[in-house]
C-alpha cells in the first residue's frame, strides 16, 4: 500500500496539474483573506473555498493515469487498493494545502471577533480552523470519488456533477462541511471558539463510505 | 501460488442490461502452467485475461485463488510523467521490491529487452515498441506467480519477441503461471500445456483452426546417466534414445536455454553433446568435439 501510495503522490507532483487548483485556491483566499480581519471568519471562508479544490484534486488523481497504466498498477494487489491509493493521495494533497492555508490564515488575522470586541485564543482558533479544513477536505473528496472513475467515466457528466456536488456540500444544511463552516462564522459573531469535532467526523464517516463505495466498483465497471 | 487459480461458471457483461461478453466458463490455471487463449477479434479474448488478472469481476459465478499478478496490456499508452527506469523502478516497488533491488531489476529488464539505451529517456518520448518493452518489463520485474500477456508481443522487434518468449519460458519452469493471447499461431508454439479458444462468449478446449502449428524446433543431444528428469521430461517435445545413455531431443526454440539449464543443473549433470538451431536458421549444427 505505501509504495501505491508513493507511486500516486510522485505522479501527481510530477505531472504538474496540481498547478492550477492551488493557484486558484491561492487567488481564492488572496481575494477574500486579508491580514487583521477576524481570525474565526477568515478561517471559515478558507475552508469552504477547500472543498471544492479537494474534489478538483481527486479528479486530477484519478484521471491521471490512462486505463491501460492504470490496470498495470492495480494487477499486484487488485484494482480496489490501487484505486483506494489514488484516493487517498487526493486526500492527502487537499489535507496539506488546508494545513498551510490555516496556518497562515490564523497567523495574519486578528485574534478577536467581528468588530474587536471580544479577544479570541489564536491557538484555539487555529485548531478550530484545522478540523473545518480538514471536514471540508474530506467532503470534498468524498464528492470527487463519487463523481468519476468507476462511477461516472465521461468528463461531460464528471465535472458538472462534481461542481454541483461540491456547491451543495458548502450550502446545503446539514452537510458536515456546511456545519463546520456556519460554526466558524458564528463563533467570529460571538467570539465564542467553536469545536467542530461532530462535522469532522461525520465528513470522515462520509469520505469513508465514499472511498468504499468507488473502490468496490473498480472491478465492476468498464475499465 | 498457493492455490490454482479457478473460474467456476464465470460470466461477464459490461452494464445492467448489457450483452453477455462470456458466460459459463469454467477454466483452471495451475502453477508452472503456460496457457494459450485463441479467438477472433473481439470475441472477449481480453476481457477473460482481465478475469484472470482479478482486474475485472465476474457478473456471475466465482474465481478462487489470487496469485501475485503481473499483467501486460495490448497497448500500453506511455503518457506518464516519469523515466522509463524511474518508472520501472516505482512498479517494482508496487510488485513488492525493495527500492535498491527494483532499481535493480529494472536495469537488467532494460538491458534484456535491449531498451538500456531509453532508461534515461521521459516515458512520453518512447516510440511505440519501446513503451511496449516497459509494458513487459514491468510485468517480469518480480517474478509474478501469474503474468497475463495481452497480445505482449505486438509492437516488439523481432529480438525483443524471442526474448520474451524466453522469459515465459523461464517463468514457467520457476514455477509461475502464464496466460497468453496472441495471433500468431506460432507464437511459443509447442510449448503451451493447454490451449483454449473462445467461441460465442463460451470457452473451447483446443486450438480454434488447424490444430497447434509447427514451431522452430532446437534439436539437442546430451548424454547422461539412467532416465530423463522429469523437469527435462515436460519441456521437450519428443525424445528418443540413440544409444547407450544418449539422448536426441527436441524442443520448442523458447525453450531450448531452460532446457539446457535444466540439465546441467540435475546432479549429476548431463553431458551437451550437441545443440542444433532450428530447421532454417541460419548456421551449421554446432558439435563442440568438430572444433579444433
Amino acid at each position: 500500500m505505501s509504495a501505491l501510495l508513493r507511486y500516486h503522490v510522485e505522479l501527481l507532483l510530477r505531472s504538474q496539474r496540481w498547478l492550477a487548483p492551488v493557484i486558484l485556491y491561492a487567488a481564492f483566499l488572496g481575494v477574500g483573506v486579508q491580514g487583521g480581519q477576524p481570525v474565526l471568519d477568515s478561517l471559515g471562508y478558507a475552508a469552504a473555498g477547500l472543498l471544492p479544490v479537494a474534489a478538483w484534486l481527486v479528479r486530477i488523481c484519478v484521471t491521471g493515469e490512462p486505463p491501460a497504466a492504470r490496470a498495470v498498477v492495480a494487477a499486484p494487489h487488485g484494482p480496489a487498493r490501487a484505486h483506494l491509493a489514488c484516493l487517498l493521495t487526493a486526500l492527502l494533497a487537499a489535507a496539506v494545502l488546508g494545513t498551510a492555508a490555516t496556518l497562515v490564515v490564523t497567523l495574519i488575522s486578528d485574534p478577536a471577533s467581528n468588530g474587536a470586541r471580544v479577544r479570541v485564543d489564536r491557538l484555539g482558533a487555529g485548531a478550530a480552523g484545522l478540523a473545518a479544513a480538514y471536514a471540508c477536505a474530506l467532503l470534498g473528496a468524498a464528492v470527487g470519488a463519487l463523481t468519476h472513475w468507476p462511477l461516472l467515466r465521461s468528463a461531460g457528466r464528471a465535472v458538472p456533477a462534481m461542481l454541483l456536488g461540491a456547491l451543495m456540500a458548502t450550502v446545503l444544511a446539514g452537510s458536515p462541511a456546511q456545519a463546520a463552516v456556519s460554526g466558524l462564522v458564528t463563533g467570529s459573531q460571538s467570539g465564542r471558539v467553536p469545536v467542530p469535532l461532530l462535522p469532522l467526523a461525520g465528513a470522515a464517516l462520509l469520505a469513508a463510505a465514499a472511498f468504499a463505495a468507488a473502490c468496490a466498483l473498480t472491478a465492476r465497471r468498464t475499465p | 501460488m498457493h492455490r490454482d487459480l479457478r473460474l467456476t461458471a464465470v460470466g461477464r457483461r459490461y452494464g445492467v442490461r448489457g450483452p453477455w461478453v462470456l458466460r459459463g466458463v469454467d477454466l483452471t490455471i495451475a502453477p508452472g502452467t503456460l496457457t494459450r487463449i485463441e479467438g477472433a477479434n473481439g470475441t472477449g479474448k481480453s476481457t477473460l485475461l482481465r478475469l484472470l488478472a482479478r482486474l475485472d469481476a465476474p457478473t456471475e459465478g466465482r474465481i478462487t485463488g489470487r496469485p501475485r499478478t503481473a499483467y501486460v496490456p495490448e497497448r500500453f499508452p506511455s503518457a506518464l510523467p516519469f523515466t522509463a527506469a524511474g518508472y520501472l523502478t516505482r512498479l517494482g516497488t508496487v510488485h513488492g521490491l525493495s527500492r535498491a533491488s527494483a532499481a535493480r531489476a529494472a536495469g537488467a529488464w532494460l538491458e534484456r529487452f535491449g531498451a538500456a539505451a531509453y532508461a534515461g529517456t521521459p516515458m512520453a518520448r518512447l516510440s511505440k515498441g519501446s513503451s511496449q518493452k516497459i509494458a513487459v518489463a514491468q510485468a517480469l520485474l518480480a517474478d509474478p506467480e501469474l503474468l497475463v500477456l495481452d497480445e505482449a508481443w505486438t509492437g516488439l522487434d523481432a529480438d525483443a519477441r524471442d526474448e520474451l518468449e524466453r522469459a515465459v519460458a523461464e517463468r514457467t519452469a520457476a514455477g509461475g503461471a502464464v496466460v497468453f493471447v496472441d495471433h500468431d499461431p506460432r507464437r511459443l508454439a509447442g510449448a503451451p500445456d493447454a490451449t483454449y479458444t473462445v467461441i460465442e462468449g463460451g470457452l473451447k478446449s483446443g486450438a480454434g483452426g488447424g490444430g497447434p502449428a509447427a514451431g522452430a524446433l532446437a534439436v539437442i543431444v546430451v548424454q547422461g546417466g539412467g532416465q530423463l528428469p522429469p523437469d527435462a521430461a515436460r519441456l521437450v517435445t519428443t525424445a528418443e534414445e540413440t544409444g547407450p545413455g544418449r539422448h536426441r531431443l527436441t524442443v520448442p526454440a523458447s525453450h531450448s536455454d531452460v532446457l539446457l539449464r535444466t540439465l546441467l543443473a540435475t546432479s549429476p549433470p548431463w553431458h551437451v553433446v550437441s545443440v542444433a538451431p532450428p530447421a532454417g536458421t541460419a548456421g551449421p549444427p554446432l558439435d563442440p568435439r568438430s572444433r579444433v
